[in-house]
């Protein structure tokens, strides 16, 4: 039924109108932040181990986030979002990726976390931890996590892949339980994910909504991702069938997370306050000193205010002029808050970013760029045969 | 009753069938420039607002001053009663802080709002309306059953009777009323 549809816009031309200079970028990103990065990994480890962290981190919310969002498609049998979902599960799939650019992480584990050399005996928060917190879990959940993230993403574009191939009903039903069970293992290995990583460099700390604070985020830094990226498919016609309905939909998703991060965020916070326990409150404590507190004013107004505000008209959504700098203003704003998770344990007295931090964010973004591109030109560019193809573009050809 | 009241007439009813031929109609009417009509369906349809050339309702200002009015009258009200006119301490917290007003606050933004909104759209509508020339119509009430019908209003500057009972033919309806005042 979706078959005339998608004759017209094959994928075809898929290098045409793009500057060879942005084809390059991501192997240039590559070799300067990597040079710099294993520069300051010799001379400071420390700060390249915390700044390599929050890297990691903001990349790692990219990848969840897509992960999620395709979970959402199959589970919700969605229509509008069929010709976003194969970028999304190309994302998703950077997982394995992510789990090769752990190892830094990895190695340096001893000396970002302080718990790792610290006696048990000697520490209460810790003892009543340890069954978490103690190295031998530490490396097991990691690759646990990675070789699941792996299997689901790569179950995930595989079934998608087929589809465009066959584009029989068992390829949507295996996709449906993937996504079905997938749900569950995202909730848990997400929150594992962010309580190892992030949380624990103050393993002292409680928060039942960390998981929720980091995935919160996470959804709202992809889906403003998500909005440029299909911007510039479009306007690079690799996906025509985008139109007015799923820029709609992801800039009312956006608006649906501002207010979401923003709540959760401040729930933690509230609770906290409120409760005035010691054990809780010296995380905030910390986070309140110094520069510290100008970047929670940022995140208060700059992650929640500004997007909220300007999302909250109809028409907004639609506007590229202010949807392509809220995008970028997204990436900045998720990066302040990772650094506002991370960074405030080593760097105490205020906030202190240094080209460390660029190299590791370039490094980083340089490689899961390179492999993205890979994966989008030896694939079609969005779903063939899908069975909501038509109906995620019917009616569009009028208003587009 | 006294014969020398003139009648007013009120407007122009076109009946149509389906929802497509409403639509087309909405279209050509929206073309031709009036202003005061409207179209009256069974249901909501879908791209109607853009057939009609409706643009997006004021009403989203009354809730966004709405929400406003309610977060500051919250923040004012828990300042004036638990930091200034009766102050006791709780928990060892400060007197007034807006982290701890913030619940209250925000559940005052989402209630003034949707007062705003409903007070608004009513305004706006001019309702409540206890009485519509149109539902003196016998065949207008199968607007709540399977017809649509476009109504253009006598008042429209663009308005004339016979070429505008022309252009609602020509849009495809097969039975057209004057509905009086």
């Amino acid at each position: 039924m979706s078959s005339h549809a998608i004759s017209a816009s094959p994928a075809a031309g898929a290098n045409s109108g793009v500057n060879p200079l942005w084809a390059k970028l991501p192997l240039i990103l590559i070799v300067v932040g990597g040079l710099g990065a294993a520069f300051d990994a010799f001379t400071n480890s420390a700060q390249f181990g915390y700044s390599y962290l929050t890297a990691f981190m903001f990349f790692l919310s990219l990848c969840l986030g897509s992960l999620f969002l395709v979970l959402m498609h199959h589970l919700f049998d969605a229509g509008w979002s069929v010709p976003i979902r194969r970028f999304l599960e190309h994302i998703a799939f950077l997982l394995p990726v992510m789990g090769l650019l752990f190892l830094p992480i990895a190695f340096l584990a001893k000396t970002i976390y302080p718990w790792m050399t610290i006696d048990p005996h000697t520490d209460h928060a810790l003892h009543a931890k340890v069954a978490l917190f103690n190295t031998k879990a530490f490396y097991v959940v990691a690759a646990a996590l990675f070789a699941i993230w792996t299997l689901l993403t790569y179950k995930l574009r595989a079934w998608s892949l087929k589809q465009d191939q066959t584009g029989s009903a068992e390829c949507t039903k295996a996709l449906r339980k993937w996504a079905a069970g997938g749900i569950f293992i995202f909730a848990f290995s997400l929150t594992l994910a962010a309580i190892y990583w992030m949380k624990s460099i103050q393993h002292q700390f409680f928060s039942t909504m960390y998981g929720v604070y980091y995935f919160a985020g996470s959804v709202w830094t992809t889906l403003a991702t998500a909005y440029v990226i299909a911007l510039a498919m479009k306007a690079t016609g690799r996906i025509p069938v985008l139109h007015r309905r799923q820029f709609h939909d992801l800039g009312q998703l956006l608006l649906v997370f501002t207010v979401f991060y923003a709540y959760i965020h401040f729930s933690q916070y509230f609770l906290i306050w409120n409760a005035a326990v010691p054990e809780e409150t010296f995380w905030y404590v910390l986070r309140e000193k110094g520069t510290w507190w100008y970047v929670g004013m940022i995140i208060i107004f700059g992650h929640f205010l500004v997007p909220f505000l300007s999302l909250l008209r109809i028409d907004a959504k639609l506007k590229i002029g202010l949807m392509v700098p809220l995008g970028l203003w997204a990436w900045l704003m998720h990066y302040c808050d990772m650094q506002f998770n991370v960074m405030p344990h080593f760097h105490p007295d205020g906030l202190a970013l240094c080209l460390t931090d660029l190299s590791c964010v370039a490094f980083i973004g340089g490689v899961l760029a390179f492999v993205f591109l890979k994966y989008f030109n030896r694939h079609a560019p969005y779903p063939q045969k899908d069975p909501r193809f038509a109906e995620s573009i019917a009616g569009s050809e009028s208003h587009d | 009753m006294n014969a020398n009241v003139s009648i007013q007439s009120y407007g122009l009813v076109a009946e149509f069938d389906t929802p497509g031929d409403a639509m087309r109609a909405a279209s050509s009417i929206r073309d031709a420039g009036f202003r005061k009509w409207d179209v009256h369906t069974p249901f909501p349809v879908h791209g109607l607002d853009a057939a009609m050339g409706i643009k997006n309702s004021p009403v989203g200002w009354f809730t966004f001053f709405g929400g406003c009015t309610g977060y500051t009258t919250g923040m004012l009200m828990i300042w004036f009663m638990n930091g200034f006119d009766y102050k006791i301490v709780v928990g060892g917290k400060p007197l007034f802080s807006p982290f701890y007003a913030f619940p209250v606050c925000y559940e005052l933004t989402i209630l003034f709002a949707a007062f705003a909104t409903l007070i608004g759209m009513c305004f706006l509508n001019r309702l409540p309306r206890l009485y519509h020339p149109l539902l003196k119509n016998r065949r207008f009430a199968a607007v709540t059953h399977d017809k649509f019908f476009v109504v253009i209003e006598t008042a429209d500057p663009k308005y004339s009777p016979v070429e505008t009972r022309k252009l609602l033919e020509t849009a495809g309806s097969r039975h057209i009323e004057l509905i009086e005042e």
